[in-house]
């Protein structure tokens, strides 16, 4: 009897691992109870998916003149959206002049236009980009939004800030296409050759020119004066969280260096402030800052509403951004700080060179998260009465066209909050990628 | 710091005269620190001289003395008694027990939310990591003071008239005059039920210990944690069957145009309640889901090697090491809400803020005590929220040999 070799079977092959198939039958289907949880997930989300489209477009009204033809014609099924867009320019701009409105989009395009250049390639003064649009921006910006008179003083700062943005985009173009700054390049073409001493004072007789040229130009051009009380909107939202971010950012770093300082008195002060701020709610604050500061000033000055706001919002974001930068200067290693001491470094040159680096990076999404917090926190003006975005958005349904009007300016006011914030999330995570790229194993 | 002192120290041995003292690191240091508090002293004399002389102006006080004087208004949600003709000092503590209760219900309510929804968002299942996603995105991304005015404005107020109410299970009735429920009316007897709660509680923990105990001396294993539950709920419900069920329920009943009896909160302290959860449990969300990822795989993969059963893996693997890293930020998270329940003012209901650093200080204009009561009143809770936490991280941190 031969001994015959006789195969087994086949086995069967192995079954798909790629496709739509395999993907929906294991991350929705794996299971009895999983394919139940994938129904009722989806059906959760096309009831509410179903339903604000019903309600936002399908059913909505888009043109009508009084809330009561939008309730004659839909009832409360669909959205009443004409109030809205009545209202728009207010949710905007607030109560500022109509006819003034150019001054705040120009003031905003003046702020793009200078941070343009941050994320352009081959522009090398990114970091002096970014200072002056932090120093020189404001004088511009509140010029452009406040108005009246002007004295030496207030025109040679809007001059600064005008020249700033001059600047910026001279030593942007010439970067790019020379890859020389404008200073480096006036230089040598002013001066010539290799002469150090006359290329900066080359230099520096440019940048007065371009000053007293910008002061030229500032003082032949005023603007009427728009009182704070019509700031509103939108803008205002901008502007007050603006301000708080451009604040927190330097005050925080300094009181957290303060905070961990050997000095005792300043380590002392910075840490009641820092704990003090951030233990009471920031509504407290702007409480206590609108009916304290009148008192706490000397008799007869008259701090103005919007400005005892953003001093309480400046302080308040401060306090918190000192303890997120802390904790970043606690995440740098010993070594760093011994590697600088035997490098010969003093304390500052430490600190701004090799910590403060390492230590901002290491946060960058906590302070981003920061900053988010800060621009939805801006709503709580609105209850010492001021009319930010989310004021504005009730003031819609006091209108006696639009009365009760609530659920729609509330719906477009919140997609605004929530793109700002979802933005700013979004560009964190990506900036966090692109810093940590060198880390990652 | 260490490099100020020694570059100063150097510098000041190769400098010599008068000006060598500018480089003396020390002094320095006390120059610079003198400066400061000069600097602040000065600025708070200001500050108190500016005030003194406005209160003169004013007629005002600075003092404590209004205390003990009637408020003389109502408020119109009070946890502790309080009457029209009560002092200034009983409405702070009225404000007080209203903001501890706000935050207490939402605290327990965020964080069970936020647990569900952070494990939701871990899940294998597409559908439902994607839907918990966009509940986090969404309300962490709008402001809390605009969801807290939705809620009330939005959902609450617009509910229908105490006649066509919504009723739940009989006893449960949401009207826009509030949220009603039934008031638990204990009779004699229930003192015993009380008690009977308290011993089996402490005999549940007792029990826990002894099993935890003996598994490590013998490896021996007993259910201790069903066994602790069922005694905690099965020995006081005897005891209430025993003695003739000495708690009887008060429940809300139509009369005229509102209800009455039972337990009531207002519509305001609803929207406050369901926004602050649901705001708050988006944030908890995220640091669930953060904790449980910090767990190392290999540490599950540890666990699987020893056969561990996955009720065990959670237990004694998974969440020690995650509750290490989710316990911090879940505490200032409960701070959080502690401070947001201070937008009560925005929807008038009665909150600390609301009742003392508004109305109180709008009446009686004592600016400066109301102003220093309030925020003491808040710094206290977060200095005694922080210390626990401090103790509680040294507790856990990782001892490393």
């Amino acid at each position: 009897m031969a001994l015959v070799f006789e195969s087994k079977p086949d086995r069967p092959p192995p079954r798909d691992e790629t496709g739509l198939a395999v993907w929906v039958r294991r991350n929705l289907f794996r299971d009895v109870p999983n394919a139940l949880m994938t129904l009722l997930g989806f059906y959760i989300a096309y009831v509410v998916v179903a339903a604000v489209l019903d309600w936002a477009i399908f059913n909505a009204v888009w043109e009508a003149d009084t809330r009561r033809e939008c309730l004659d014609a839909v009832g409360r099924s669909g959205a009443c959206w004409p109030g809205v867009v009545e209202w728009l320019p207010n949710l905007v701009y607030g109560l500022y002049p109509k006819d003034a409105v150019w001054r705040i989009n120009l003031g905003f395009l003046a702020l793009v236009l200078w941070l343009i250049p941050l994320w352009m390639p081959r522009v090398k003064s990114k970091v002096a980009v970014g200072l002056t649009a932090v120093t020189l921006y404001p004088f511009l910006a509140s010029y452009f939004f406040l108005g009246g008179d002007k004295g030496i003083v207030w025109s040679a700062l809007i001059s600064l800030g005008l020249s700033g943005l001059v600047w910026v985009w001279a030593t942007t173009i010439s970067e790019r296409v020379t890859g020389q700054s404008i200073a480096e390049l006036l230089g040598k073409t002013l001066a010539g050759g290799d002469n150090d001493v006359l290329q900066r004072r080359a230099v520096r007789g440019a940048g007065l020119v371009l000053f007293l040229a910008a002061y030229g130009l500032v003082s032949t051009w005023s603007l009427a004066e728009v009182r704070t009380q019509f700031w509103g909107g939108l803008f205002l939202t901008l502007v007050i969280s603006g301000i708080g971010i451009t604040f927190s950012l330097p005050a925080g770093i300094l009181l957290a260096l303060g905070r961990r300082s050997n000095l005792p008195v300043i380590a002392v002060l910075s840490t009641l402030f820092i704990e003090l701020f951030r233990s009471v709610p920031l509504i407290t604050i702007l409480f206590m800052f609108n009916t304290m500061l009148p008192l706490f000033m000397p008799e007869g000055m008259e701090v103005n509403q919007l400005a005892r706001a953003i001093v309480a919002v400046c302080l308040f974001a401060a306090a918190y951004m000192a303890e997120v930068i802390r904790g970043g200067l606690q995440a740098i290693p010993k070594g760093q700080y011994e590697a600088a001491a035997s490098l010969g470094l003093g304390y500052w040159q430490t600190t701004t060179q090799v910590v403060l680096p390492q230590a901002l990076k290491i946060m960058i999404p906590t302070i981003v998260g920061n900053f988010i917090g800060l621009f939805k926190d801006t709503t709580l003006v609105s209850i010492i009465g001021l009319f930010d975005l989310m004021n504005m958005a009730r003031a819609v349904g006091e209108d006696t066209d639009w009365l009760g009007l609530f659920i729609e300016p509330f719906f477009v006011v919140s997609l605004t909050y929530f793109v700002f914030c979802f933005a700013m999330s979004s560009y964190s995570i990506r900036l966090e990628e692109k810093l940590s790229a060198g880390r990652e194993r | 710091m260490a490099a100020t002192e020694q570059t100063g120290s150097r510098s000041s041995t190769e400098r010599t005269g008068p000006g060598r003292l500018l480089y003396d690191a020390t002094v320095r240091a006390i120059f610079l620190q003198a400066l400061t508090a000069a600097l602040v002293v000065g600025l708070f004399a200001w500050l108190i001289y500016n005030t003194m002389v406005n209160l003169q102006e004013r007629n005002l006080s600075a003092g404590f003395g209004f205390l003990d004087v009637s408020a003389g208004f109502g408020i119109s949600f009070t946890l502790i008694p309080y009457e029209e003709g009560d002092t200034y000092l009983r409405v702070f503590f009225v404000g007080i027990a209203n903001t501890l209760l706000v935050a207490a219900v939402s605290i327990a309510l965020a964080t069970i939310i936020g647990l569900f929804v952070g494990l939701a968002r871990l899940s294998d299942n597409w559908i439902v990591a994607k839907l918990s996603r966009a509940y986090i995105e969404l309300l962490r991304n709008t402001p809390l003071l605009l969801q807290i005015i939705a809620w009330f404005f939005g959902v609450f107020n617009l509910l229908p008239r105490p006649r066509d109410s919504v009723v739940m299970a009989e006893a449960f009735v949401l009207n826009n005059r509030g949220f009603y429920m039934p008031a638990p009316v204990p009779e004699l007897g229930f003192g015993y039920v009380m008690a009977a709660f308290v011993v089996a509680l402490l005999g549940a923990i007792a029990l826990y210990r002894w099993e935890d105990a003996r598994r490590d001396r013998t490896g021996k294993s007993f259910p201790a944690i069903s066994t602790g539950l069922a005694m905690i709920v099965l020995v006081p419900l005897v005891v209430h069957l025993a003695l003739g069920r000495p708690l009887s329920w008060d429940p809300p009943v139509l009369q005229g145009f509102n209800f009455v009896g039972g337990v009531s909160v207002p519509p305001a302290f609803c929207a406050l309640i369901v926004a602050l959860s649901a705001y708050t449990s988006a944030f908890i969300a995220e640091i669930v889901r953060s904790g449980i990822q910090s767990v190392s795989k290999g540490q599950l993969e540890a666990a699987g090697a020893l056969n561990l059963p996955p009720t065990w893996t959670l237990r004694r693997v998974i969440l020690p090491q995650a509750l290490r890293v989710i316990i911090p930020p879940l505490i200032s998270q409960y701070l959080n809400i502690t401070k947001n329940s201070s937008l009560a003012i925005a929807i008038g209901f009665p909150d600390l803020v609301s009742v003392w650093m508004n109305t109180s200080l709008n009446q009686s204009g004592r600016a400066i005590p109301i102003v220093a009561m309030t925020m003491a009143f808040y710094c206290l809770v977060s200095l005694t929220v922080s210390l626990v936490m401090n103790s509680y991280n040294r507790r856990v941190q990782i001892k490393e040999r």
